[in-house]
Protein backbone atom coordinates (compact mmCIF):
# COMPACT_ATOMS: atom_id res chain seq x y z
CA UNK A 1 0.00 0.00 0.00
CA UNK A 2 2.57 2.53 -0.96
CA UNK A 3 -0.37 5.35 -1.33
CA UNK A 4 -0.34 4.98 2.96
CA UNK A 5 3.44 6.18 3.07
CA UNK A 6 2.44 9.41 1.02
CA UNK A 7 -0.57 10.47 3.13
CA UNK A 8 1.81 9.56 6.06
CA UNK A 9 4.33 12.22 5.22
CA UNK A 10 1.37 14.79 4.31
CA UNK A 11 -0.10 14.03 7.76
CA UNK A 12 3.10 13.48 10.14
CA UNK A 13 2.72 16.90 11.82
CA UNK A 14 0.88 16.73 15.03
CA UNK A 15 0.80 19.82 17.25
CA UNK A 16 2.73 18.81 20.21
CA UNK A 17 1.11 20.48 23.42
CA UNK A 18 2.36 19.78 27.11
CA UNK A 19 -1.01 18.21 28.75
CA UNK A 20 -1.42 18.29 32.36
CA UNK A 21 -2.74 14.84 32.93
CA UNK A 22 0.13 12.98 31.52
CA UNK A 23 2.68 10.91 34.49
CA UNK A 24 5.96 11.78 33.55
CA UNK A 25 9.13 9.91 34.32
CA UNK A 26 12.01 12.35 36.24
CA UNK A 27 13.32 13.69 33.01
CA UNK A 28 10.06 14.88 31.95
CA UNK A 29 9.14 12.51 29.89
CA UNK A 30 5.76 10.80 29.40
CA UNK A 31 5.83 7.88 31.34
CA UNK A 32 3.87 5.30 29.44
CA UNK A 33 4.55 2.28 31.49
CA UNK A 34 2.99 4.46 34.58
CA UNK A 35 -0.56 2.65 35.61
CA UNK A 36 -3.75 2.94 34.29
CA UNK A 37 -5.95 5.96 35.19
CA UNK A 38 -9.54 5.37 36.49
CA UNK A 39 -12.39 7.47 36.08
CA UNK A 40 -14.34 8.50 39.52
CA UNK A 41 -16.37 5.19 39.53
CA UNK A 42 -12.89 3.15 40.13
CA UNK A 43 -13.30 1.87 36.31
CA UNK A 44 -10.11 2.12 33.80
CA UNK A 45 -10.68 5.28 31.72
CA UNK A 46 -9.75 4.92 28.31
CA UNK A 47 -9.32 9.10 27.28
CA UNK A 48 -6.33 9.44 25.17
CA UNK A 49 -5.22 9.10 22.02
CA UNK A 50 -4.16 5.32 20.63
CA UNK A 51 -2.15 4.09 17.26
CA UNK A 52 -1.37 0.99 16.04
CA UNK A 53 1.93 2.31 14.06
CA UNK A 54 2.12 -1.38 12.54
CA UNK A 55 0.47 -0.76 9.05
CA UNK A 56 0.34 -4.67 8.65
CA UNK A 57 -3.05 -4.92 10.86
CA UNK A 58 -4.39 -2.27 7.99
CA UNK A 59 -3.20 -4.10 4.96
CA UNK A 60 -4.26 -7.72 6.34
CA UNK A 61 -6.00 -7.87 9.55
CA UNK A 62 -5.27 -11.36 9.75
CA UNK A 63 -1.96 -11.02 8.79
CA UNK A 64 -0.44 -12.98 11.57
CA UNK A 65 -1.06 -16.29 10.76
CA UNK A 66 -4.96 -16.53 11.74
CA UNK A 67 -7.07 -18.84 9.53
CA UNK A 68 -10.05 -16.40 7.86
CA UNK A 69 -13.02 -18.86 7.78
CA UNK A 70 -14.68 -17.44 4.68
CA UNK A 71 -17.79 -18.62 3.36
CA UNK A 72 -17.33 -19.34 -0.76
CA UNK A 73 -18.34 -16.22 -1.86
CA UNK A 74 -16.54 -13.67 0.38
CA UNK A 75 -13.36 -15.83 -0.24
CA UNK A 76 -14.24 -15.06 -3.72
CA UNK A 77 -14.41 -11.56 -3.09
CA UNK A 78 -11.28 -11.15 -1.34
CA UNK A 79 -9.44 -12.91 -3.87
CA UNK A 80 -11.19 -10.73 -6.82
CA UNK A 81 -9.58 -7.61 -4.05
CA UNK A 82 -6.32 -8.94 -3.79
CA UNK A 83 -5.90 -9.66 -7.48
CA UNK A 84 -6.96 -5.64 -8.42
CA UNK A 85 -4.76 -4.36 -5.66
CA UNK A 86 -7.82 -3.01 -3.46
CA UNK A 87 -8.88 -0.68 -6.08
CA UNK A 88 -12.21 -0.08 -4.89
CA UNK A 89 -11.64 0.37 -1.42
CA UNK A 90 -14.39 2.90 0.00
CA UNK A 91 -11.77 5.46 1.18
CA UNK A 92 -10.63 5.51 -2.10
CA UNK A 93 -13.58 7.64 -2.60
CA UNK A 94 -13.84 9.59 0.59
CA UNK A 95 -16.17 6.98 1.86
CA UNK A 96 -15.46 6.08 5.53
CA UNK A 97 -12.78 3.14 7.29
CA UNK A 98 -15.05 0.83 8.87
CA UNK A 99 -15.32 -0.95 12.14
CA UNK A 100 -11.91 -1.98 13.03
CA UNK A 101 -9.96 -0.54 9.99
CA UNK A 102 -10.83 3.06 10.97
CA UNK A 103 -8.93 2.71 14.09
CA UNK A 104 -6.18 0.42 12.17
CA UNK A 105 -4.90 3.61 10.09
CA UNK A 106 -1.10 3.87 10.97
CA UNK A 107 -0.83 7.63 9.40
CA UNK A 108 -4.17 9.04 12.14
CA UNK A 109 -4.64 8.18 15.37
CA UNK A 110 -8.20 8.24 17.11
CA UNK A 111 -9.02 9.47 20.27
CA UNK A 112 -10.89 8.03 22.88
CA UNK A 113 -13.29 9.99 25.42
CA UNK A 114 -15.08 8.64 27.88
CA UNK A 115 -17.91 9.90 29.97
CA UNK A 116 -20.42 8.66 32.07
CA UNK A 117 -23.16 7.91 29.45
CA UNK A 118 -21.41 7.70 26.14
CA UNK A 119 -17.32 7.00 24.96
CA UNK A 120 -16.79 8.72 21.69
CA UNK A 121 -14.32 7.50 19.35
CA UNK A 122 -13.29 10.33 17.34
CA UNK A 123 -11.02 9.36 14.17
CA UNK A 124 -8.63 11.70 13.08
CA UNK A 125 -8.99 9.96 9.37
CA UNK A 126 -11.54 11.79 7.67
CA UNK A 127 -12.57 13.50 10.71
CA UNK A 128 -15.39 10.84 11.83
CA UNK A 129 -16.48 9.54 15.13
CA UNK A 130 -18.07 6.73 16.43
CA UNK A 131 -20.69 6.75 19.80
CA UNK A 132 -20.70 3.85 21.79
CA UNK A 133 -23.46 4.86 24.47
CA UNK A 134 -23.47 3.26 27.69
CA UNK A 135 -26.64 5.09 29.28
CA UNK A 136 -28.19 1.91 29.46
CA UNK A 137 -30.27 1.60 26.03
CA UNK A 138 -29.94 -1.67 24.32
CA UNK A 139 -29.25 -2.36 20.62
CA UNK A 140 -32.28 -0.67 18.95
CA UNK A 141 -34.43 -3.65 17.30
CA UNK A 142 -34.55 -1.93 13.59
CA UNK A 143 -31.41 -0.40 12.48
CA UNK A 144 -30.97 1.42 9.40
CA UNK A 145 -27.75 -0.13 7.69
CA UNK A 146 -25.04 2.45 9.06
CA UNK A 147 -21.15 2.66 7.39
CA UNK A 148 -20.25 2.46 11.45
CA UNK A 149 -23.05 0.85 13.04
CA UNK A 150 -25.02 1.22 16.11
CA UNK A 151 -22.61 0.55 19.29
CA UNK A 152 -23.37 -0.08 22.96
CA UNK A 153 -20.73 -0.62 25.78
CA UNK A 154 -20.68 -2.15 29.05
CA UNK A 155 -17.83 -3.17 31.73
CA UNK A 156 -16.55 -6.73 32.34
CA UNK A 157 -14.45 -6.25 35.30
CA UNK A 158 -11.84 -3.87 33.72
CA UNK A 159 -12.30 -4.88 30.48
CA UNK A 160 -14.69 -2.23 28.40
CA UNK A 161 -16.53 -4.22 25.93
CA UNK A 162 -18.76 -3.14 22.79
CA UNK A 163 -21.28 -4.59 20.48
CA UNK A 164 -22.00 -2.99 17.19
CA UNK A 165 -24.63 -4.04 14.76
CA UNK A 166 -26.33 -2.10 12.21
CA UNK A 167 -23.78 -2.54 9.27
CA UNK A 168 -24.08 -1.45 5.86
CA UNK A 169 -22.39 -4.48 3.59
CA UNK A 170 -20.11 -1.66 1.99
CA UNK A 171 -17.21 -1.18 4.11
CA UNK A 172 -14.00 -3.72 4.34
CA UNK A 173 -12.27 -5.13 7.66
CA UNK A 174 -9.18 -3.75 6.36
CA UNK A 175 -7.57 -2.09 3.50
CA UNK A 176 -6.77 -5.82 1.92
CA UNK A 177 -10.50 -6.33 1.60
CA UNK A 178 -11.68 -8.92 4.34
CA UNK A 179 -15.14 -8.67 3.73
CA UNK A 180 -18.21 -8.69 5.85
CA UNK A 181 -22.27 -8.85 4.91
CA UNK A 182 -25.10 -6.88 6.65
CA UNK A 183 -25.06 -9.38 8.97
CA UNK A 184 -22.05 -8.15 11.00
CA UNK A 185 -21.76 -8.17 14.58
CA UNK A 186 -18.48 -6.53 15.76
CA UNK A 187 -17.71 -7.35 19.21
CA UNK A 188 -14.65 -5.12 20.59
CA UNK A 189 -13.21 -5.71 23.97
CA UNK A 190 -10.92 -2.52 25.22
CA UNK A 191 -8.10 -3.63 27.77
CA UNK A 192 -6.39 -0.49 29.27
CA UNK A 193 -3.52 -2.34 30.41
CA UNK A 194 -1.12 0.53 31.68
CA UNK A 195 -1.21 4.18 31.29
CA UNK A 196 0.85 3.78 27.81
CA UNK A 197 -0.90 0.44 26.08
CA UNK A 198 -4.39 -0.64 25.43
CA UNK A 199 -5.14 -4.08 23.78
CA UNK A 200 -8.28 -4.45 21.65
CA UNK A 201 -9.36 -8.18 20.62
CA UNK A 202 -11.94 -7.71 17.84
CA UNK A 203 -14.88 -10.82 17.36
CA UNK A 204 -15.72 -10.70 13.72
CA UNK A 205 -18.98 -12.65 13.95
CA UNK A 206 -20.93 -12.94 10.52
CA UNK A 207 -22.44 -15.94 9.67
CA UNK A 208 -23.11 -15.19 5.76
CA UNK A 209 -19.12 -14.40 5.35
CA UNK A 210 -17.49 -16.62 7.82
CA UNK A 211 -18.35 -20.09 8.65
CA UNK A 212 -17.70 -19.16 12.47
CA UNK A 213 -16.63 -15.99 14.55
CA UNK A 214 -13.14 -14.98 14.59
CA UNK A 215 -10.95 -12.70 16.56
CA UNK A 216 -8.05 -10.87 16.44
CA UNK A 217 -5.52 -8.49 19.22
CA UNK A 218 -4.16 -5.27 18.01
CA UNK A 219 -2.31 -3.24 20.28
CA UNK A 220 -2.40 0.03 20.47
CA UNK A 221 0.17 2.81 21.74
CA UNK A 222 -0.53 6.11 23.81
CA UNK A 223 -0.04 9.30 22.34
CA UNK A 224 1.45 11.54 24.66
CA UNK A 225 1.28 15.40 24.80
CA UNK A 226 -0.28 15.33 20.84
CA UNK A 227 -3.28 16.70 19.58
CA UNK A 228 -5.37 14.84 16.50
CA UNK A 229 -5.08 17.16 13.66
CA UNK A 230 -7.71 17.91 11.13
CA UNK A 231 -8.38 15.36 8.21
CA UNK A 232 -11.02 16.48 5.75
CA UNK A 233 -11.20 14.22 2.69
CA UNK A 234 -11.30 15.69 -0.49
CA UNK A 235 -12.06 13.42 -2.76
CA UNK A 236 -10.79 15.53 -5.96
CA UNK A 237 -7.59 15.43 -4.76
CA UNK A 238 -7.27 12.54 -3.25
CA UNK A 239 -8.14 10.18 -5.95
CA UNK A 240 -5.36 10.32 -8.05
CA UNK A 241 -3.15 9.31 -4.81
CA UNK A 242 -4.93 5.75 -4.98
CA UNK A 243 -2.86 3.10 -6.61
CA UNK A 244 -4.84 0.24 -8.17
CA UNK A 245 -5.27 -1.39 -11.42
CA UNK B 1 -31.78 25.37 -1.61
CA UNK B 2 -34.48 22.47 -3.13
CA UNK B 3 -31.80 19.85 -2.27
CA UNK B 4 -32.06 20.32 1.25
CA UNK B 5 -36.03 20.03 1.18
CA UNK B 6 -35.44 16.63 -0.53
CA UNK B 7 -32.78 15.44 2.19
CA UNK B 8 -35.26 16.55 4.43
CA UNK B 9 -37.43 14.03 3.67
CA UNK B 10 -34.48 11.28 3.60
CA UNK B 11 -32.89 12.08 6.49
CA UNK B 12 -35.66 13.42 9.41
CA UNK B 13 -36.40 9.68 10.57
CA UNK B 14 -35.05 10.37 14.02
CA UNK B 15 -35.27 7.60 16.35
CA UNK B 16 -37.36 7.60 19.41
CA UNK B 17 -35.60 6.68 22.50
CA UNK B 18 -36.47 7.68 26.18
CA UNK B 19 -33.20 8.74 27.94
CA UNK B 20 -32.82 8.43 31.43
CA UNK B 21 -31.87 12.01 32.15
CA UNK B 22 -34.58 13.86 30.36
CA UNK B 23 -37.09 15.63 32.71
CA UNK B 24 -40.77 15.53 32.81
CA UNK B 25 -43.80 16.45 33.04
CA UNK B 26 -46.78 14.59 34.76
CA UNK B 27 -48.09 13.30 31.40
CA UNK B 28 -44.49 11.86 30.30
CA UNK B 29 -43.41 14.25 27.88
CA UNK B 30 -40.16 16.15 28.12
CA UNK B 31 -40.31 18.88 30.20
CA UNK B 32 -38.30 21.28 27.87
CA UNK B 33 -38.91 24.08 30.21
CA UNK B 34 -37.16 22.55 33.24
CA UNK B 35 -34.29 23.99 34.86
CA UNK B 36 -30.46 24.32 32.62
CA UNK B 37 -28.54 20.65 33.81
CA UNK B 38 -25.80 20.99 35.81
CA UNK B 39 -21.92 19.38 35.98
CA UNK B 40 -20.77 18.32 39.35
CA UNK B 41 -19.00 21.64 39.32
CA UNK B 42 -21.71 23.98 39.05
CA UNK B 43 -21.26 24.28 35.49
CA UNK B 44 -24.41 24.49 33.30
CA UNK B 45 -24.58 21.15 31.09
CA UNK B 46 -24.46 21.73 27.38
CA UNK B 47 -24.86 18.37 26.61
CA UNK B 48 -27.80 17.46 24.28
CA UNK B 49 -28.81 16.98 20.59
CA UNK B 50 -29.59 20.96 19.61
CA UNK B 51 -30.79 22.29 16.15
CA UNK B 52 -31.12 25.48 15.14
CA UNK B 53 -34.62 27.14 15.67
CA UNK B 54 -35.05 29.11 12.49
CA UNK B 55 -33.22 27.82 9.14
CA UNK B 56 -32.86 31.90 7.68
CA UNK B 57 -29.38 31.81 9.21
CA UNK B 58 -28.15 29.11 7.25
CA UNK B 59 -28.99 31.33 4.29
CA UNK B 60 -28.30 35.14 5.91
CA UNK B 61 -25.58 34.23 8.72
CA UNK B 62 -25.78 38.70 9.17
CA UNK B 63 -29.78 38.40 9.26
CA UNK B 64 -29.90 39.82 12.42
CA UNK B 65 -28.17 43.07 11.03
CA UNK B 66 -29.53 42.58 7.38
CA UNK B 67 -26.10 42.48 5.39
CA UNK B 68 -22.51 41.75 7.14
CA UNK B 69 -19.99 45.01 6.99
CA UNK B 70 -18.21 43.73 3.98
CA UNK B 71 -14.94 44.90 2.61
CA UNK B 72 -15.15 45.81 -0.96
CA UNK B 73 -13.55 42.36 -2.59
CA UNK B 74 -15.76 40.54 0.08
CA UNK B 75 -19.01 42.11 -1.44
CA UNK B 76 -17.98 41.49 -4.72
CA UNK B 77 -16.93 37.84 -3.94
CA UNK B 78 -19.92 37.54 -2.08
CA UNK B 79 -22.31 38.93 -5.56
CA UNK B 80 -20.54 36.49 -7.77
CA UNK B 81 -21.36 33.39 -5.12
CA UNK B 82 -24.93 34.29 -4.75
CA UNK B 83 -25.45 34.90 -8.36
CA UNK B 84 -24.56 31.90 -9.38
CA UNK B 85 -26.89 29.98 -6.58
CA UNK B 86 -24.03 29.24 -4.38
CA UNK B 87 -23.05 27.06 -6.76
CA UNK B 88 -19.09 25.69 -5.60
CA UNK B 89 -20.16 25.46 -2.08
CA UNK B 90 -18.14 22.84 -0.20
CA UNK B 91 -20.66 20.99 1.13
CA UNK B 92 -21.48 20.18 -2.59
CA UNK B 93 -18.05 18.38 -2.87
CA UNK B 94 -19.07 16.30 0.96
CA UNK B 95 -17.07 18.76 2.15
CA UNK B 96 -17.92 20.25 5.94
CA UNK B 97 -19.88 23.13 6.21
CA UNK B 98 -17.85 25.19 8.77
CA UNK B 99 -18.55 27.22 11.62
CA UNK B 100 -20.88 28.54 12.30
CA UNK B 101 -22.82 26.98 9.47
CA UNK B 102 -22.26 23.64 10.52
CA UNK B 103 -24.80 24.32 13.30
CA UNK B 104 -27.02 25.63 11.16
CA UNK B 105 -28.72 22.84 9.08
CA UNK B 106 -32.19 22.60 10.58
CA UNK B 107 -32.23 18.88 8.87
CA UNK B 108 -28.99 18.00 10.42
CA UNK B 109 -28.82 18.63 14.28
CA UNK B 110 -25.64 18.48 16.50
CA UNK B 111 -24.91 17.04 19.62
CA UNK B 112 -22.68 18.76 22.40
CA UNK B 113 -20.88 16.44 24.80
CA UNK B 114 -19.59 18.30 27.55
CA UNK B 115 -16.66 16.81 29.91
CA UNK B 116 -14.00 18.30 32.21
CA UNK B 117 -11.68 18.74 29.55
CA UNK B 118 -13.55 19.42 26.26
CA UNK B 119 -16.51 20.11 24.42
CA UNK B 120 -17.07 17.75 21.74
CA UNK B 121 -19.39 18.79 18.93
CA UNK B 122 -20.80 15.84 16.95
CA UNK B 123 -22.48 16.46 13.97
CA UNK B 124 -25.19 14.76 12.01
CA UNK B 125 -24.03 15.82 8.88
CA UNK B 126 -21.37 14.30 7.23
CA UNK B 127 -20.14 12.41 10.43
CA UNK B 128 -17.56 15.10 11.47
CA UNK B 129 -17.16 16.35 14.78
CA UNK B 130 -15.36 19.23 16.37
CA UNK B 131 -13.14 19.44 19.74
CA UNK B 132 -13.47 22.54 21.99
CA UNK B 133 -10.76 22.22 24.51
CA UNK B 134 -10.85 22.66 28.12
CA UNK B 135 -8.34 21.52 29.77
CA UNK B 136 -6.12 24.85 29.96
CA UNK B 137 -4.58 24.84 26.41
CA UNK B 138 -3.72 28.17 24.86
CA UNK B 139 -4.32 28.33 21.26
CA UNK B 140 -1.12 27.44 19.48
CA UNK B 141 0.83 30.00 18.36
CA UNK B 142 1.02 28.54 14.61
CA UNK B 143 -1.89 26.63 13.35
CA UNK B 144 -1.99 24.69 9.96
CA UNK B 145 -5.09 26.19 8.43
CA UNK B 146 -8.21 23.94 8.69
CA UNK B 147 -12.01 24.18 7.88
CA UNK B 148 -13.11 23.77 11.23
CA UNK B 149 -10.20 26.02 13.25
CA UNK B 150 -8.85 25.35 16.45
CA UNK B 151 -10.83 26.16 19.60
CA UNK B 152 -10.41 26.76 23.35
CA UNK B 153 -12.86 27.27 25.68
CA UNK B 154 -13.45 28.68 29.17
CA UNK B 155 -16.93 29.78 31.17
CA UNK B 156 -18.01 33.54 32.29
CA UNK B 157 -20.37 32.87 34.73
CA UNK B 158 -22.40 30.53 33.52
CA UNK B 159 -21.74 31.59 29.68
CA UNK B 160 -19.39 28.87 27.89
CA UNK B 161 -16.80 30.86 25.37
CA UNK B 162 -15.00 29.48 22.82
CA UNK B 163 -12.57 31.00 20.96
CA UNK B 164 -11.54 29.67 17.18
CA UNK B 165 -8.67 30.39 15.15
CA UNK B 166 -6.86 28.67 12.53
CA UNK B 167 -9.28 28.53 9.45
CA UNK B 168 -8.82 28.41 5.78
CA UNK B 169 -10.18 30.37 3.60
CA UNK B 170 -12.63 27.90 1.85
CA UNK B 171 -15.09 27.49 4.14
CA UNK B 172 -18.21 29.71 3.76
CA UNK B 173 -20.32 31.42 6.50
CA UNK B 174 -23.10 30.55 5.28
CA UNK B 175 -24.84 28.24 1.76
CA UNK B 176 -25.25 31.32 -0.23
CA UNK B 177 -21.17 32.03 0.18
CA UNK B 178 -20.39 34.56 2.88
CA UNK B 179 -16.28 34.91 2.34
CA UNK B 180 -13.97 34.71 5.53
CA UNK B 181 -10.16 34.80 5.07
CA UNK B 182 -7.50 32.86 7.37
CA UNK B 183 -7.83 35.79 9.42
CA UNK B 184 -11.25 35.15 10.51
CA UNK B 185 -11.47 34.79 14.69
CA UNK B 186 -14.62 33.36 15.59
CA UNK B 187 -16.07 34.22 19.33
CA UNK B 188 -19.38 32.02 20.70
CA UNK B 189 -21.18 32.37 23.65
CA UNK B 190 -23.12 29.35 24.34
CA UNK B 191 -25.78 29.95 26.87
CA UNK B 192 -28.48 27.11 28.09
CA UNK B 193 -31.28 29.41 28.90
CA UNK B 194 -33.41 26.30 30.48
CA UNK B 195 -33.47 22.64 29.74
CA UNK B 196 -34.94 23.08 25.96
CA UNK B 197 -33.34 26.06 24.51
CA UNK B 198 -29.54 27.30 24.20
CA UNK B 199 -28.66 30.63 22.59
CA UNK B 200 -25.17 31.37 20.70
CA UNK B 201 -23.59 34.45 20.08
CA UNK B 202 -21.13 34.32 17.36
CA UNK B 203 -19.00 36.93 16.68
CA UNK B 204 -17.13 37.28 13.67
CA UNK B 205 -13.29 39.36 13.63
CA UNK B 206 -11.96 39.51 10.80
CA UNK B 207 -10.33 42.60 9.32
CA UNK B 208 -9.56 41.54 6.00
CA UNK B 209 -12.97 40.18 5.10
CA UNK B 210 -15.11 42.72 7.19
CA UNK B 211 -14.59 46.74 8.31
CA UNK B 212 -15.85 45.97 11.84
CA UNK B 213 -16.54 42.76 14.03
CA UNK B 214 -20.14 41.69 13.92
CA UNK B 215 -22.25 39.37 15.74
CA UNK B 216 -25.61 36.91 15.02
CA UNK B 217 -27.51 35.72 18.15
CA UNK B 218 -29.11 32.27 17.42
CA UNK B 219 -31.80 29.68 19.02
CA UNK B 220 -31.35 26.28 19.11
CA UNK B 221 -34.17 23.78 20.51
CA UNK B 222 -33.08 20.68 22.45
CA UNK B 223 -34.61 17.16 20.45
CA UNK B 224 -34.93 15.06 23.55
CA UNK B 225 -35.36 11.44 23.19
CA UNK B 226 -33.31 10.50 20.41
CA UNK B 227 -30.43 10.32 18.86
CA UNK B 228 -28.44 11.48 15.86
CA UNK B 229 -28.46 9.48 12.79
CA UNK B 230 -25.30 8.14 10.56
CA UNK B 231 -25.27 11.28 7.38
CA UNK B 232 -22.48 9.51 4.95
CA UNK B 233 -22.12 12.40 2.06
CA UNK B 234 -21.07 10.30 -0.71
CA UNK B 235 -19.58 12.60 -3.76
CA UNK B 236 -21.10 10.74 -6.61
CA UNK B 237 -24.58 10.46 -5.58
CA UNK B 238 -25.10 13.96 -4.15
CA UNK B 239 -24.40 15.90 -6.54
CA UNK B 240 -26.81 15.16 -8.75
CA UNK B 241 -29.08 16.88 -6.14
CA UNK B 242 -27.58 20.06 -6.23
CA UNK B 243 -29.02 23.10 -7.47
CA UNK B 244 -27.34 26.14 -9.35
CA UNK B 245 -26.62 27.24 -12.71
Amino acid sequence: MPHLTIIGFLFLQWVNVALPNIPRTSDGKPNLNAPLPKTADGKPDLSGIWRNPDGRFLDNLAWNGIEVPFQPWAAALYKERQETLSKDRPSGRCLPHGVPDAMLVPATPFKLIQTQGVTLILFENQGRYRQVFTDGRDLPKEMQPTWLGYSVGRWEGDTFVVDTKGFNDQTWLDDGGHPHSDAYHAIERFHRRDFGHLDLEITIDDPKAYTRPWKVTVPFEFYADMELMESVCENERDTPHMIGK
Amino acid sequence: MLYHGIAALLLAQWVSLPLPNTPRTPDGKPNLAAPAPKMTDGKPDLTGIWRVSDGRYLQNIAADIGEAPFQPWAAALFKERAADLGKGRPSEHCIPHGIPDGMLVRNSPFKLVQTPNVLVVLYEEFNHYRQIFTDGRSLPPETNPSWFGYSIGKWDGDTFVAETVGFNDKSWLDDPGRPHTEELRVTERFRRLDFGRMEIQITFNDSKAFTKPWSATILFHLLPDTELIESICENERDRAHMVGK
